[in-house]
């Protein structure tokens, strides 16, 4: 399917790149997403409305740049995105840019959880570690280190 | 909603399962004891609205806000 973007031209999105969020991502519109890589090779990608053309937010994963990093599930939580073993999730979590690398930040707190088979999503409050909303992103990574963010869902379209 | 009075060391039930202590009342400071099953979320709620504002920041971030190669090796 074809899918405006005001950030793209466009966006051409096969059925098996359809990410559902069942219950939204948290203060934002819409239910169904994608991921639109930013560059090849890049640590970032886009988590990109199908609903709303003007709504994606960068998302990276949060491995490459915090190696103990740990997300905490609730039975609850892990059932609704249809989740049984670890071994099935991904994590991604919202990035804020800033005019100087530096100043980028990651949100730990709020982090996306995703079931990589079934493309079930979900962002949950990660409130027990003490993870910050506002974590300096490149505290322990530069950026020339971070390597490719590889998701295990299908990634749309490069950014033109 | 239900406003009620309650004194350290008093508890609150939640349904069958989950218990809230007020453990110390110390000046305008509360310390609660919460115990939950497992599958409750529990967060505190201005961790919740941080997030509903880290994701509309994030989501009016432009395309040419995020870096490029080219950028890392400048910087």
């Amino acid at each position: 399917m074809r899918v405006p973007s005001t950030r793209f031209i466009a966006l051409e999105v096969d059925e098996d790149a359809v990410l559902t969020f069942p219950d939204g991502l948290i203060g934002l519109p819409g239910t169904t997403y994608t991921l639109v890589a930013h560059e090849e090779g890049s640590p970032f990608h886009w988590l990109h409305s199908l609903e709303d053309p003007d709504v994606a937010v960068p998302v990276t994963s949060p491995w490459i740049f915090f190696g103990d990093y740990e997300v905490r599930l609730t039975d609850d939580e892990a059932a609704r995105v249809g989740l049984a073993e670890a071994a099935d999730a991904e994590v991604m979590c919202v990035v804020r840019a800033a005019p100087e690398l530096s100043d980028f930040t990651i949100n730990l707190a709020g982090p996306i959880v995703v079931h990589s088979a079934k493309r079930l999503c979900r962002q949950i409050v990660n409130d027990t570690a003490g993870y910050s909303v506002r974590h300096p992103l490149f505290s322990e990574v530069e950026l020339s280190d971070a390597g490719p963010a590889v998701p295990a869902v299908p990634v749309t379209a490069v950014a033109i | 909603m239900l406003v009620i009075a309650r004194k350290a060391g008093e508890r609150i039930c939640l349904g069958d399962d989950t218990i809230v202590t007020v453990l110390e009342i110390t000046g305008s400071t509360v310390r609660l004891g919460i115990e939950a099953p497992s599958e409750m979320p529990v967060y505190r709620y201005e961790i919740r609205v941080a997030i509903e504002e880290e994701n509309r920041a994030a989501a009016s971030t432009g395309v040419d806000e995020l870096p490029t190669a080219k950028k890392a090796e400048q910087g």
